[in-house]
Formats: structure tokens, sequence, C-alpha cells
């Protein structure tokens, strides 16, 4: 049987107190301070060259959608900006040395795929 | 009439300015009504807070760099051009090729270099990890040293109220170099001097250039066996003899003095007469809430080249880069700018080589000095090696 004990709190300290209460009653509080320790623990068991390595693949998936975004935006421009080429036009368009390497590119691209498989 | 927008420089202000205007005004970009081009002395992109970690062998460099192109957006015309000469009148600035590049709206953003040769010896007596060179020579330093005194020293600008680089860098160096120190398992037969001039910006006889910081230093110095000295304000080293002077009349020994060196702008801006800095620093006039500089209605500027209070740092730049965009895109399309910086600064503090301490401030309040933490540190790390890619290429 607990005592009670009147205590002077400010009102904000009682709001808390009175939700730790709901917490407590309802049983939640027991998974809350799991959840807690769960946090606590991963925190603790992470080390700098796990940051590193994760941190490593995010920037990498990052370049891959700056790098896509920029030339899908680029290449629906040209497209709108101009009439669709025929057949010749199309040898034409290889002309441009930018287009060429990103040929090149895709072509190292299959490579790079290829002896993965 | 096709607009064009020159930015120069192609360091995080230059870069993140660059991607942010591009993304602001792709719907002129696609009508071709708008041309933005960005000039460079160097075809790398270095991520200068980089070297703070190799000065500790923490990293070895090469993660910082990388092409400038590869974290432009294809709008942006690039060119490997040093500027040489700026003609605010004419609107256009010439390139070292011979190149002028003419203008509508202008963006400098050359930042600062080092300028230890404003003291006299600290070139030859000290270190420091404001740059690679700097950080790969000091790091051997630190190979080393067995036993002795790190002494470290900040210089500030001679122009009142304007930070060195980085304010917080001494401080987190100072903690790391001790963390370094102990990993070795060397650190008490090394003693660590930090030193603080008279003259901070507004603070002075403190230890930090913001007051609630340079209060807790003390106790946070006490606690890693750090001592600290303020009103050393270093203007003469002897590097035979490895002993600081300073303008107080007082005298160090040093085994290491790590250095933060004097700072200067671009040769460019300072050969451009746009300053009126103390001498010939170089800082630019800019208006705190537009970022114009003074006097020019179609120039901007922003970073570590600004004569502004506020940190001369990342975390300052990625605060007034959207700013910068958003005027000059405002002014293209309204005919007037209509966003204003606030002075805001972000960033997370490196507190030792595992302890990370956000900190945020602005033109109104100082940074509130927090405990570091094991997840701060992450955070810091993370940005260092992923995040900031993102917010240079102006996704983040």
């Amino acid at each position: 049987m607990s005592e009670e004990i009147k205590v002077a709190k400010t009102a904000e300290m009682q709001q808390i107190e009175d939700k730790m209460t709901m917490l407590v009653q309802t049983g939640r509080i027991d998974n809350l301070i799991d959840l807690l320790a769960v946090v606590s623990d991963q925190i603790e068991m992470t080390t700098t060259p796990m940051v590193e390595k994760v941190v490593n693949s995010v920037d990498n998936l990052a370049t891959v959608g700056f790098i896509t975004e920029n030339a899908v935006r680029y290449a629906k421009r040209e497209t709108d900006n101009n009439e669709i080429p025929s057949l010749f036009g199309l040898l034409k368009l290889m002309k441009d040395e930018e287009s060429r390497k990103g040929l090149a590119f895709m072509l190292n691209l299959t490579k790079g795929i290829g002896k993965q498989l | 009439m096709k607009k064009k927008i020159l930015i120069v420089g192609g360091g995080t202000a230059g870069t993140m300015t660059a991607n942010n205007l591009a993304k602001k005004l792709m719907p002129e970009i696609n009508q071709n009504e708008i041309e933005i081009t960005m000039i460079s002395n160097s075809s790398k992109h270095i991520y200068r807070p980089g070297a703070m970690y190799v000065a500790f062998h923490k990293s070895s460099g090469h993660e910082f760099i990388r092409d400038q192109r590869s974290l432009l957006m294809p709008e942006i015309d690039f060119f490997v051009d040093e500027a040489v000469d700026i003609q605010t009148e004419s609107n256009f600035v010439k390139g070292k090729s011979g190149t002028n590049y003419h203008y509508d709206y202008l963006v400098l953003a050359t930042g600062c270099e080092v300028a230890a040769n404003r003291i006299p010896g600290l070139e030859e007596g000290g270190d420091w990890f404001y740059n690679y060179e700097g950080a790969k020579k000091i790091a051997k330093k630190f190979e080393k040293l067995k036993k002795g005194r790190v002494l470290v020293t900040i210089n500030f600008p001679k122009t009142p109220n304007i930070p060195h680089q980085c304010g917080i860098a001494p401080v987190e160096t100072t903690m790391m170099l001790h963390d370094y120190l102990t990993e070795k398992g060397i650190r008490d037969d090394i003693e660590i001097i930090y030193t603080y001039p008279k003259h901070a910006q507004t603070v002075e006889d403190g230890l930090f250039l913001q007051t609630p910081t340079s209060n807790v230093l003390p106790s946070i110095f006490d606690s890693i066996n750090v001592k600290y000295k303020t009103s050393f304000t270093l203007n003469k080293v002897d590097p035979d003899n490895k002993i600081a002077y300073s303008e107080e009349g007082e005298e160090l020994s040093f085994d290491i003095l790590m250095a933060t060196p004097p700072f200067e702008a671009a040769k460019v801006i300072r050969d451009s007469g746009l300053s009126s800095s103390l001498d010939n620093e170089g800082w630019l006039p800019t208006n705190k809430q537009t970022l114009k500089v003074e006097g020019l209605d179609n120039v901007y500027t922003l970073g570590d080249t600004v004569d502004l209070s506020v940190s001369k740092a990342g975390g300052t730049i990625h605060n007034q880069t959207d700013v910068v965009a958003d005027n000059i895109a405002a002014e293209i399309r309204y005919g007037y700018p209509t966003e204003s910086y606030d002075g805001k600064v972000i960033a997370v503090a490196q507190m030792g080589l595992t302890c990370g301490m956000p900190l945020w401030y602005d033109y109104k309040e100082d940074v509130q000095p927090t405990p570091c933490s094991k997840l701060g540190s992450f955070v810091r790390l993370g940005f260092n090696k992923g995040l900031y890619w993102a917010a240079a290429r102006g996704m983040l």
C-alpha cells in the first residue's frame, strides 16, 4: 500500500506526472522503456567505421539520383525543343562529344554489370 | 534578352549557390532566358573542414576532394579560369585566360585564404590545419611528438568585428588533440596550452568569440587538463628558438605551434578596390540582410569573403545560399529582392574525436553550449563524408 505524499510542484510537473501515471497504468511504459533501451543499444553498438560505410552508401545513392535526375531533365528539355530526328538525324546526334561520352559510359556500365553476373 | 548570372568561385558558397539558382530558375532556363556560368581557379572541389581530420590521421584527405563538374547541374556552364579583374561599372570579370565574362548579376564567392605571412615568423615556425598542405605537415609533426608543449594561438582579422575562418575550429582541434594524444598513450607527457587574443570581435579578455561559450570553456579545459590563457595576441614567432610573442609583451615556448593564422580574402577581391577593410584584408562590405555588396545593385556575396560578424564556415553558407539565390531569382522576376538573411549558422562541432555538439545561432542569439554526444559525432561524420556533397549539389 503506497503512502500518499503531498509535494508542492509546478503545473507543468503535475502534467508530466499525470501522463507518466497513465503510461504506467496502461502498461505502455514497459514497451517504451524497451524501445529506449533498443535505441540506446544501437547507439552504443554503432562504431565510426560503420557510420562511414553507411554514409558512403547513402552518398553513392545520392550521386546516382543527382546524375539521373539531371540527365532526365536535360533529355526531356532537348526532346521537347527539337523535332523527332530522322534515322540519319539520330546518327548526327552522335557527333556530339558529350553524347559519345555518355554512350561510352552506358556501354561501360553494361560491362560493369556483366562482370558481376 | 537573355540574363547572365556569373558565379566566381567553386568552393562551398559558389557551388551551393549555382545549383540552387539553377533549381529556382528552371522555368526561365527551360525558356532559354537565363544563362548561369561559374568560373573557378581549380577543376577540383575541396571540402575544407576535412583537413582538420587529416591533421590527426583520421582521414587521408582524398575523400574530401571531388571534380567540380560532378557537383554542378548540367544547366551550369563551368570554366576553369582564375578571375583576375572585376569591372563592376562595365559588368564583367576578366579571367586569367584573357576571357571577359559579362554578367547581369554577379556572385562573388571566392572565400578566404591563410595569410600566415602577416605575422613575422609564423610561416616558418607555425602550423595550421586550415588547408590540406598544412594539415599533412602538422600530422607528421604530431606523429613524431613524444613529449613537450603544443601551443594553440588564434589571430583575428585587424578589421573590427570580423571572425577568423570557422570560429569553433581552434576549440575543436584542441579537444581532438587531447583525444589523439590520449589514444597514443602520451597525453601525460605533453602540455597543451590554449591561448586566445585580447580582442575577439565583441569579447575582451575571453577564451572564445561569444560570451556564453567563453564562460564554459575553463571548466571544459580543466576537465581534460588543457591549460588556457587569455590576452595572448600573437604578433611574432621566433622559429629557430620556438618562442611565440604576444602584443601584450608575453612570450611562450613551444614544440608545436598549432595556429589559427591570419586570413585574407582572395587576391582578385583585394585588388578590386571594392573593400575598405584594414591592412587590405579584402572583406567585402556586405549588406547583412540582402547579402548584396554595398553600393552595387547587381553584385551579391556570401561565405568567407563577407565582412559580416557571423562565422566564416559552411554552416553559415548553407543558410546564406538560398537568400542569395532567392533574391537573384526575385530580381529577375519582379525587379527587387525579397529575402533577408537573419544571421543563422547551424553546425555540429567536433568536440574531441568521438563527441559532437550541435550548435546554432543568429544575429540576435549567441550559441548556447550544450553537452556533446557520441550521436552528435555520428551526425558530424555523416555530414563530412556524405551529406556535404548532397548539400553542395543543392539537394539538401
